[in-house]
């Protein structure tokens, strides 16, 4: 999917903002549409007609500018957020000359040339970013935790509970549906990215707003007690306390996990969300073997401590990973389940391998304190007991044989298109010339 | 002359040989049709039959013109009619006379005519041996125990009636003899009318019959004449569609008999057992092989995509006659892994009443993300205002499943029902997706005074974004109320009630309590 739609995903998830994205393109814009309106929103994406004349004739940003009034002043939302993709970012319009504000709406450029972009993170990441540099330099008074990251609808009131616990609150949450999610920002005492690829929005609002933040988040037995012990001692608070909540709700954690054992398993994990390294923490921590993890999420300072949590407990981790990486790692280890993208999960379930895509069936569940853990572990287990099922199609469609699980077979190590080839599914160049003297 | 048919009843396999129905003592909403509907149906479907029913109007518009015209999308049964029996017949004369002349008018070159009785002609006791002495020619009589038997027993029955009667019926002279064998042959016994999904379902067994090299003896009694009736034993094998009726005849034809294949298993075994006994190993195989990697390339790209990823949260319930009760547990719970969380027989001895199924899904948490049923679940998940998803897979409910491209049978309805799960749960998801807010909500001030109007920060008290607290009983009814809602689409069923219950609860400047969450609860239908 194109790393773009994780910004204009959470954009058009805003009540109260009317999103415009700029696309490549009707192919471009036809995607984005596509799964917007499959995963998203039931409402409109709307977009100025873009054309080889258009952008020839310099047109663009006069349409851009009409379009932007006049979806501001008929419908007044609180922002127009101007998704720029790639050619108009190549291009580069002058959005600095579109009016700031028109009446009570927020006109804000969010730059998505998804060829820098890389991933749905980052996308994510430029929204925050985006959104809170139009705020002015912090507040005096602060209060609270600001929590940054996509969590399951209960997650914040859960945080919320045990930080009145240690003395503070949660003051807000991100990506919200309302402007003044992100404008309550500017109000509270800390950031919390949940996920490890907020870096860029955190970095600036300490730059702008002098706000601290403080990594990780409240998952698996370890994550739970480092995090609350964390927030206590970045916000100064009565560490005593702090240390007794921690436990406590280690120890939830750790008994909610109990029931759930998962040793002598192997899996494999590759997401591009960014919690992926939230999930093996909970998977190793409940006795599986994740000898790697995958993310296309690129190596970045927040990530550090996680990764070495990880690579302490034997999971390596490859950023920036793609397809041929993924399949190739699939062949390395005996994998009980694979929680991945769809390619590769698509490839493990051909292997007869139990295997769910990571966005649709983890990304959208709890995974703090204990209910969180439970929840997940639950479904890491369903999907495990299903191997029987996985075997037998895997076999019929490999016409009774065990479907062969070596490299060379099922994933060749150059690119896709060499194991399209070697599949027969195209024809290749080199087979197409005929042979000499035939 | 009309031949006097055998006294005793005939003897069936289904579960009772006398009456199929439980006997209660009170009735909502009934599953199946009685004995009079069934006999008529099987007897209707045979092309040179005409039917006359042995009773008042009723029982002929009923089944034959309005019922009909929902189940198989016909107007009305044209070679159907009845005695039309009035005060006069039923208090004084009897049937016999207007019989007669119904049953002569019937009696046309080239059709035999099966007179069917009803539960007023049952009640009345017209005697057929007061008939055969007054009404000429081929006519048959079928007592089809209207009041007892339900419309599959009285299927079965009349399936074996026609058996047992093929010597009476005679092929005309015009009519080329029944064709000689060319390849191994297989009789379809079912459908008739009014069986749900049929035309879909005959074409794919015809598919399949053909792919492995084989050829149909008879399709009875759908696409058959009376006189074809003989020639069943021409077959190597027989098919039996359905599991509510047709072994009866398939035993006394005596060749290896098959059940109709639900799900991608029970395809490949009844395609491996027919190659068997048909000596048709080899050509079967290539078929399934070929299957792979046409018709079930559908299937396999649908399996290894994100779609099957939810199945193992989609509870599913099904409502069904055995056919389609245990036909789909088996393909969509065993083979596809969606949770099983209710079934229940809706027909026969074990059928399930109503009110029974009714409490049962009510309670189910989660409830179920779909049920596959009759207009009689479709109303029960309609009120009890449940936030689930219908599909039918059985009658009484009105459906058009006359294109051919809908089957539950075979490799083509394997894709099919899986095709059709996605859906559903596409369409569970569309109804639930978190944000519609067009036109967009208003911006009711400049972000300045936005900025400014949050004085309860200045003072270091919570943040006028914060995050509310909930009371443990809000919390609770939460957690009921979500526990209802199908898994697949909890996420966005809690977003929307947390927004809405905090928005309450800001607007009152209290936590979120239980009286709020009552209040969201109450007005809030998931779905809708």
């Amino acid at each position: 999917m194109c790393p773009a739609f994780g910004a204009i995903r959470n954009l058009l998830r805003m009540e109260d903002s009317m999103p415009i994205v700029i696309s490549s393109g009707d192919g471009c814009l036809y995607g984005h549409t596509f799964v917007a309106h499959f995963y998203v929103a039931n409402r409109p994406v709307f977009s100025p007609g873009v054309s080889s004349e258009i952008w020839a004739k310099g047109s663009m940003f006069d349409e851009l500018k009409a379009m932007v009034h006049q979806m501001a002043e008929e419908h007044q939302p609180s922002i127009i957020p101007i998704c720029s993709l790639c050619v108009s970012d190549t291009v580069g319009l002058p959005f600095d000359l579109l009016p700031k504000q028109i009446g009570n709406t927020e006109i804000i450029y969010v730059p998505l040339p998804a060829y820098s972009v890389h991933t749905h993170a980052r996308a994510k990441d430029i929204v925050v970013d985006s959104l809170t540099w139009r705020l002015p330099a912090q507040r005096k008074a602060r209060s609270g935790v600001n929590l940054i990251g996509e969590v399951f609808p209960s997650d914040p009131i859960k945080i919320d509970e045990v930080l009145r616990k240690i003395g503070t609150h949660v003051n807000t949450h991100v990506p919200g549906p309302k402007w003044t999610d992100y404008v309550a920002m500017v109000d509270g005492a800390i950031n919390a990215p949940l996920h490890p690829f907020y870096s860029e929005s955190v970095k600036r609002m300490k730059m702008k707003q002098g706000l601290p933040f403080i990594e990780g988040a409240p998952v698996g037995i370890d994550g739970t007690y480092t995090w609350i012990t964390g927030v206590a001692e970045a916000m100064k608070l009565d560490a005593k306390t702090a240390l007794s909540v921690a436990t406590e709700e280690r120890e939830k954690v750790k008994a909610a996990m109990a029931d759930y054992p998962l040793q002598g398993l192997t899996m494999m994990v590759a997401g591009y969300e960014g919690h992926e390294f939230l999930l093996v923490r909970l998977l190793i921590e409940a006795g599986a073997k994740v000898p790697y993890l995958s993310t296309s999420v690129n190596t970045n300072p927040l990530a550090r401590v996680e990764e070495a949590w990880l690579a302490e407990r034997g999971c390596k981790v490859l950023y920036g990973a793609n397809f041929d990486d993924e399949i190739g790692a699939l062949t390395d280890h005996p994998y009980d389940v694979v929680i991945g993208t769809t390619p590769l999960c698509a490839h493990a379930k051909e292997l007869g391998i139990p295997s769910i895509y990571y966005t649709n069936a983890l990304a959208t569940r709890s995974m703090m304190f204990a209910e969180g853990a439970a929840d997940i572990l639950q479904l890491v287990m369903q999907t495990y007991r299903a191997k029987d099922r996985y075997d037998k199609i895997a076999r019929f469609f490999a016409d009774g044989a065990k479907p062969v699980q070596t490299y060379s077979a099922w994933a060749p190590k150059i690119d896709l298109t060499t194991h399209l080839i070697a599949n027969d599914a195209i024809v290749s160049h080199d087979a197409a010339v005929p042979k000499a003297g035939v | 002359m009309a031949i006097t048919p055998p006294r005793t009843r005939a003897s069936s396999e289904l579960q009772s040989d006398v009456i199929n129905t439980p006997i209660r003592k009170r009735v909502t909403d009934l599953d199946h049709a009685g004995g009079d509907t069934g006999a008529m149906q099987v007897f209707a479907s045979l092309g040179d039959a005409n039917v006359v029913l042995d009773g008042p109007v009723g029982c002929h518009v009923m089944p034959a013109v309005a019922v009909i015209n929902y189940t198989d999308c016909i107007p009305y049964l044209q070679n159907v009619t009845c005695s039309e029996l009035s005060e006069t017949e039923v208090t004084i004369a009897g049937t016999l006379g207007a019989l007669k002349e119904k049953v002569a008018r019937s009696q046309v070159e080239g059709r035999q005519v099966f007179i069917v009785s009803t539960p007023v002609s049952e009640l009345i006791g017209a005697s057929w041996t007061t008939m055969e002495a007054h009404i000429k020619g081929s006519a048959l009589f079928f007592d089809s125990h209207s009041l007892d038997d339900d419309e599959w027993k009285s299927r079965d029955r009349a399936l074996l009636f026609l058996w047992e009667h093929r010597d009476h019926f005679v092929r005309p002279a015009d009519v080329a003899p029944h064709p000689a064998k060319t390849k191994p042959r297989v009789n379809i016994i079912g459908p008739t009318y009014g069986n749900f999904n049929s035309y879909s379902d005959i074409a794919e067994l015809k598919r399949l019959i053909a792919g492995i090299g084989a050829e149909i003896n008879l399709i009875y009694p759908f696409e058959s004449k009376a006189y074809d009736t003989p020639h069943l034993s021409d077959a190597d094998a027989t098919i039996v569609m359905y599991e509510e009726y047709g072994k009866s005849i398939a035993r006394e034809i005596g060749l290896p008999t098959f059940s109709g294949p639900i799900g991608l298993e029970a395809t490949t075994e009844f395609l491996e057992g027919l190659g068997k006994t048909l000596g048709l190993e080899a050509e079967v195989a290539a078929f399934i092989s070929h299957e792979k990697k046409t018709t079930l390339a559908a299937w396999q790209d649908i399996w290894r995509s994100t779609h099957s990823d939810f199945f193992a949260n989609s509870p599913i319930a099904i409502v069904a006659p055995p056919t389609y009760k245990d036909g789909l547990t088996k393909y969509l719970g065993d083979e596809l892994g969606l949770p099983i969380v209710y079934s229940a027989y809706r027909t026969g001895p074990e059928s399930t009443p109503s009110e029974e199924v009714r409490i049962a899904l009510r309670e189910l948490s989660p409830s179920p993300m779909m049920v596959f049923g009759s207009i009689n679940e479709r109303m029960i998940l309609a009120q009890e205002k449940m936030p689930t998803r219908f599909s039918q897979c059985s009658f009484p409910g009105a459906v058009v499943r006359r294109a051919t491209g809908t089957p539950f049978m075979g490799y083509a309805g394997a894709v099919w029902l899986l095709q059709l799960v996605c859906e559903i749960l596409f369409d569970t998801l569309f109804a639930n997706l978190p944000t519609s807010a067009s036109p967009p909500v208003k911006a009711t001030m400049p972000t300045a005074q936005l900025m400014t109007s949050a004085s309860d920060a200045e003072a270091g008290a919570k943040g006028r974004n914060s995050v509310l607290s909930w009371t443990d009983e809000a919390k609770a009814l939460t957690e009921k109320t979500l526990k209802r809602v199908p898994f697949f689409v909890r996420v966005s069923v809690n977003k929307k009630l947390r927004a809405e219950a905090e928005s309450l609860a800001r607007e009152r400047g209290t936590d979120v309590d239980l009286a709020v969450i009552e209040e969201v609860t109450a007005r809030y239908a998931p779905g809708r």
